[in-house]
């Protein structure tokens, strides 16, 4: 099925909707998994930004279009226009600011209004922080409204992965899809000279002037 | 001192939390069909000579600042007929891969700098890494390893070893074959362990 403004691919591509209040981290959990980086700025986004977003699973390859949507109602750009056609959605709060917890169920109402019977996933972003505001127990819209929920950090990815790995088994219908190494294809040669190198060292020397992003040294997964 | 692996997330709800693979959503129809395939990693005719877990930053120019790249576990795979040397690194969980080939590198206890050429998206970019480790053992072992590597790719390498000297000829036919311009041992010694990082 091609969606309109989106370029087709010969493997199964499906709309993601990620929609939550402004703040949440939902920008910044896209961008995880795009390039890797945690942006720590926050930046609003305005109306709604498209990535596509690949996994390679044990039935080959399928993308994600996330559009990642404006939490913050002033700019809302089209609002719940931007959901027409979606085929899951994230739902994403932050569990160290209440008020996004309760925000839930208008999200979830606007959503399902345009999209029927399409896999759901709420996400409680943020659990790295130490003192959150929504306790696990706490969370229980999903279990009304037959959503899924998981507890993530964009920032340690924490149970990063389990909102695509969830919305792709139901997708598919199979239970027991699951991730696997993408194609690690054999590079070209590579041709270096010696003027090249004399300017790989200054800028090595620079760059390591710079210090690490500062997260924790025990973060390894 | 780091404990490894890195202890779970503590949560003092943990006991409320749903079970991993708890499924507490919606019964929805499926709407695509998927058949499994067989996986191919692009690794086959490749021999890991090291595999550890670590974090990779990229260095990003207009900003001026190192940017996670990834995390999980880091290989050198040597390829079995050309020997040629590269690194991929896959993020731990989704495994997608984010790999540079390996020029030359610098480093300290726990990290490493290098400059390389990135083919992680399937397109060439020069890029400036960074690696950091759980442990100085690992960045050691990993530093050794590269530094082993670049010699052994070095065009003059001298060894008085009759296998080795064989060896060495049946690569540098290689090389020839493939019409390289290698720097000779000295500068590709100049170009590791050197500058300080601080982290």
């Amino acid at each position: 099925m091609a969606l309109p403004n989106q370029q087709t691919v010969d493997y199964p591509s499906f709309k993601l909707v990620i929609v939550g209040d402004g703040g949440t981290g939902k920008t910044t959990f896209v961008k995880r998994h795009l390039t890797g980086e945690f942006e720590k700025k926050y930046e609003p986004t305005i109306g709604v930004e498209v990535h596509p977003l690949d996994f390679f699973t044990n039935c080959g390859k399928i993308r994600f279009y996330c559009w990642d949507t404006a939490g913050q109602e002033k700019f809302g750009g089209l609002r719940d226009g931007y959901y027409i056609h979606g085929q899951c959605a994230i739902i994403m709060f932050d569990v160290t600011a209440r008020l996004t917890y309760k925000n839930v169920p208008t999200w979830h109402r606007d959503l399902c209004r345009v999209c029927e019977n399409i896999p759901i996933v709420l996400c409680g972003n943020k659990v790295d922080v130490k003192n959150r505001q929504v306790k696990a127990k706490q969370v229980t819209f999903h279990r009304k409204k037959n959503l899924q929920y998981y507890e993530i950090s964009a920032k340690s990815n924490y149970n990063f992965e389990k909102p695509f790995l969830y919305l792709a088994r139901k997708l598919a219908g199979d239970a027991n899809l699951h991730f696997v190494e993408s194609p690690a294809l054999a590079p070209p040669e590579v041709q270096i000279d010696l003027a090249a190198q004399q300017q790989h060292e200054a800028e090595l020397l620079a760059a390591a002037s710079q210090p690490l992003p500062d997260d924790d040294d025990d973060q390894f997964e | 001192q780091h404990q490894w692996p890195p202890p779970s997330h503590h949560n003092d709800d943990d006991d409320h939390v749903p079970a991993e693979d708890e499924d507490t959503g919606a019964q929805v129809a499926p709407i695509v069909k998927l058949e499994e395939v067989a996986v191919s990693t692009g690794e086959e005719e490749e021999d890991p000579i090291l595999d550890l877990k670590a974090n990779l930053y990229r260095f990003d120019n207009e900003g001026n600042e190192w940017k996670e790249r990834g995390g999980g576990n880091v290989k050198l795979l040597k390829h079995k007929v050309s020997g040629k040397v590269r690194l991929v690194m896959r993020q731990s969980k989704t495994l997608s891969r984010s790999a540079p080939i390996i020029l030359e590198h610098s480093g300290n206890e726990k990290s490493c700098v290098w400059h390389a050429s990135d083919f992680a998206d399937g397109e060439l970019k020069d890029e400036l890494f960074c690696i950091r480790f759980p442990s100085v053992e690992n960045c050691k072992a990993f530093m050794k390893t590269m530094q082993e590597v670049a010699e052994s790719q070095g065009e003059e390498e001298e060894n008085k070893d009759a296998s080795a000297a064989a060896g060495l000829l049946k690569k540098l036919t290689v090389g020839e074959d493939k019409l390289e311009d290698k720097e000779p041992p000295e500068k590709a010694t100049d170009t590791n362990v050197k500058g300080e990082q601080d982290v």
